[in-house]
């Protein structure tokens, strides 16, 4: 039965440096493989929108504006993602990666969270489409 | 509400709101001064509908839902419904991935028993304790961070196996973290077991003999602590656990020091577990194609969660959905040793013993489902009833 | 016109001084916070940080609860703190020379701090919150088992210095340290510190993991700020008495800071260290070991003075 065995944490800690990491003063990197936000190139894609079915938070929605020319839009909504991955998996043709570097994601508005992925031109005739 | 002077014995509420509580419960202790003479517990806080939500969703965003039953054993839900699901489709995953389930699994373990340790010490008073095994959880921390892309809700299986590979590198870093963490677990352990004054708040509180253990069904290093030998991995190993078996840890006394015993010698189980798999991790493919209609069956599973036996039911009716996903987690079971402990303890002895179970509220609330309700009882409602009941109760308040 | 500028004068003398008093119990219990942040690896709260929660406290709206006297629940902060407050008017805060002096004072003062915690414990009595009710008992009872104790240790060097007044006994202190003439009873004076202001590991009464917040549970705005505000203010009236007893006396403003601060220091260390103890450890703990330290000090004391000095 010993009395004070932390004693020499105690006494290290008070000659060394907090291990609190002073945010927003210190900044880490953001580890290698970190999941962060997702993005889709639309090289390869089969319309297959297998992403929108597996996403368990509904955060994709896959616009097929015509099958037969390829021209698709890819609606993200970063503020239901939960980054777990899942659309990179179910995506044969690998159009779908995650980014690795930007954690510090949040934001005033709801603006920066709609992300639209495709031909300018087919975004926009894709939302005219969806606010008829 | 009255308290009533002249027996001076009264009811002490702890929680749903309450400082001792990270997550919301309700106990009721019956106190006569500061002696416990009754106990009383309602939990169903922190329900919120998930095995209802996996009926709507297919299999593979049900993985995610179960992942999100619980924080701290989130990564053991998920791989639990991933090996029950491959169990019903009949296909294995490679062994590759299985041997990096367990790397993650018992990564998972060490996460869980270092932030155990600290709530544990703040509910006796120990915050320094606390402080120092926290700072250490965050090396374990980084190490699944750098690993899986997450700290918490790691997302590392998917259907047939996991997402992601272990390189040389990553295997590096993971010794060297262990280090770190086998020469603090050593240091508490020694702090367990000798601080004079952390010894009065937990050596001979909440004494559980095996055959009250065993009576009362108590699971995972609860039960251990009262030298119940049982262990998932060890009796019915899954996923790698037949290539890489656990030595069981058990202690005799079967109080809250024999709890935090148990607890730390299980982290040097871990460590050694995770060094052997980095050395011999077995080459292959990382998934195996699982198809996503499954056909009709049911399949069950049982794992080890870091609080004791983890147990998985899925039916599927050959769709893509599951037709009804059942877990049962392993605090459920040591609610009832917390109350038939506590009587007789004082009161100050309450929070200890009540984290000497590793409570982990949000894993356990599940609907029972009552049938054929024979004689009416004013407590039950039916679902018209209940629809009724909240009608009137808000144009009461309203006006 | 003479007794009107003297009545003007004190009572301006009487404001200032507790205003210069609330700041030094902030700043004291900013030390003890940053300190035992420092001791367990972590940064701490800044300067003001004691400064703006009594602020913040005061802008709050104070709540008086169902089924409690509220002349006895608003009025029994303002009890606690003009006590503590009254303490220190003996006591030589700040190596200033005490306000007034009287022999026999050192019952007085301890009595008044004692008139404090008792406040707490009735304040705790008062609602009828289970927490608060178990609360004030485990306040009341202890401030029974550590008050003889501390009591018969600050009574060592009133012995040897022959008087009750405590300008009497810290003058004749400055001459000789009494730390290294009476280490046992500074070892009960240090530990009976600690109990008397409720610091870890005697925390039983305000054990925030068992009941809440203690007696003070039901307490919110203006009188939790005054009872936070006692508690400080005790803080530094025990730590001079404690430095000013055995630590050889504080003679100025310098040797003030510095024999405070060090016995800070070593009051942090000690709350670091400790798991908090169940009341009736504690109980046990100060009628057993605590009383008989301290009687076997006092004996020691009285033989030597008696036969040999």
């Amino acid at each position: 039965m010993k009395l004070g065995t932390m004693l020499r944490d105690v006494t290290g800690s008070l000659f060394r440096r907090p291990v609190t990491e002073k945010y927003p003063f210190e900044r880490r990197e953001a580890p290698q493989h970190l999941r962060s936000l997702v993005k889709w190139t639309p090289e390869g894609c089969v319309g297959c929108s297998l992403c929108e079915t597996d996403c368990p938070a509904q955060a994709i929605d896959f616009i097929i504006l015509d099958r037969q020319a390829k021209r698709y839009v890819f609606t993200y909504h970063a503020d239901r993602c939960t980054f777990c991955a899942q659309c990179v998996i179910s995506c044969r043709q690998h159009c779908v990666r995650l980014e690795c570097d930007q954690w510090e994601l949040a934001a005033l508005d709801k603006s920066p969270f709609e992300l639209h992925y495709g031909d300018p031109a087919d975004v926009e005739k894709a939302l005219a489409g969806k606010t008829k | 509400m009255a308290t009533s002077k002249v027996s001076e014995t009264f009811v002490v509420p702890i929680g749903p709101q309450h400082p001792a509580l990270k997550e919301p419960g309700h106990f009721e202790f019956t106190v006569d001064g500061e002696i416990v003479t009754n106990a009383y517990v309602r939990l169903g806080y922190a329900h919120r509908g998930i095995e209802k939500g996996a009926e709507g969703r297919n299999y593979i965003q049900s993985l995610y839902l179960t992942e999100r039953i619980c924080g701290i054993c989130s990564h053991i839900h998920a791989t639990a419904f991933a090996l029950t699901v491959e169990k019903l489709a009949g296909v294995e995953a490679p062994p590759r991935a299985q041997a990096i389930r367990v790397l993650v699994a018992e990564l998972e373990r060490i996460h869980s028993h270092f932030l155990w340790l600290g709530v544990a010490a703040h509910e006796s008073g120990f915050d320094t304790l606390f402080m120092y095994s926290w700072r250490d959880r965050e090396t374990v921390m980084d190490i699944l961070e750098s690993l899986t892309g997450n700290r918490v809700n790691y997302s590392a299986n998917v259907l047939g196996g996991v997402k992601f590979n272990v390189d040389n590198e990553q295997a590096d870093a993971i010794r060297k973290g262990l280090e770190f963490l086998e020469k603090r677990a050593h240091h508490y352990l020694d702090v367990v077991i000798n601080e004079a004054m952390f010894l009065q708040r937990t050596r001979g509180i909440g004494t559980m003999t095996r055959n009250q253990a065993e009576v009362m069904g108590a699971v995972g290093p609860t039960a251990r602590a009262s030298n119940v030998p049982r262990d998932v991995r060890v009796e019915a190993p899954y996923a790698a656990y037949k290539e890489y078996p656990i030595n069981m840890v058990l202690d005799t006394r079967g109080d809250v020091e024999a709890r935090f015993v148990v607890r730390i010698k299980e982290l040097f189980e871990c460590c050694r577990i995770i060094r052997q798999i980095l050395d011999t991790l077995p080459p292959g493919e990382l998934t195996t194609r699982v198809p996503r209609k499954l056909p009709e069956g049911e399949a069950v599973m049982r794992v080890e969660a870091p609080r004791g036996e983890l147990f998985y039911f899925i039916r599927g009716n050959g769709s893509d959905k599951p037709d009804r996903l059942k877990v049962r987690t392993p605090s459920i079971n040591n609610f009832t040793t917390v109350i038939k402990t506590a009587v007789g303890h004082q009161l100050a002895d309450i929070p200890m013993i009540l984290s000497g179970i590793d409570p982990c509220f949000s894993c356990n609330d599940r609907m029972v489902h009552i049938q054929n309700i024979h004689k009416h009882d004013e407590n039950w409602m039916t679902w018209e009833e209940l629809r009724r009941y909240g009608i009137e109760y808000y144009r009461r308040i309203r006006k | 016109m003479n007794i009107t500028m003297t009545i003007i004068l004190t009572i301006l003398g009487l404001i200032l001084f507790t205003a210069a008093l609330f700041l030094l119990g902030l700043a004291y219990e900013w030390v003890n916070r940053k300190l035992l942040a420092l001791l367990q690896n972590r940064v701490g709260p800044r300067w003001f940080q004691p400064l703006a929660d009594i602020i913040k406290l005061l802008a709050k709206e104070e709540i008086v609860p169902k089924g409690v006297d509220s002349r006895l629940f608003i009025g029994l902060p303002i009890f606690a703190l003009a006590g503590g407050l009254t303490a220190a008017l003996y006591v030589p805060i700040a190596g200033i020379a005490p306000a007034f002096s009287f022999p026999g004072d050192l019952i007085v003062t301890i009595y008044l701090l004692s008139l404090l915690t008792m406040c707490m414990g009735l304040a705790g009595a008062n609602t009828m919150d289970r927490f608060s009710l178990v609360g004030a008992t485990r306040t009341l009872t202890q401030l029974f088992s550590y008050e003889a104790p501390f009591m018969l240790a600050m009574l060592g060097p009133a012995i040897v210095a022959k008087s009750w007044q405590i300008s009497v006994v810290a003058d004749y202190a400055a001459s000789r340290w009494f730390i290294l003439t009476q280490p046992i009873g500074f070892l009960v004076a240090l530990i009976g510190l600690m109990g008397k202001l409720e610091l870890p590991p005697f925390d039983a009464p305000e054990a925030h993991t068992e009941i809440v917040a203690g007696a003070l549970t039901e307490y919110s705005g203006r009188g939790l700020a005054l009872f936070r505000l006692g508690k400080d203010v005790e803080l530094v009236i025990g730590l001079t008495l404690v430095a000013a007893f055995y630590l050889g006396g504080v003679a100025n403003p310098l040797w003030f800071l510095v024999k405070t601060l060090a016995l800070l220091l070593v009051l942090a260390g000690l709350q670091s260290l400790f798991a908090r103890l169940r009341i009736d450890q504690t109980v046990g703990l100060w009628w057993r070991f605590g009383t008989l330290l301290v009687l076997v000090q006092l004996l020691v004391t009285f033989l030597l003075q008696r036969f040999i000095l």
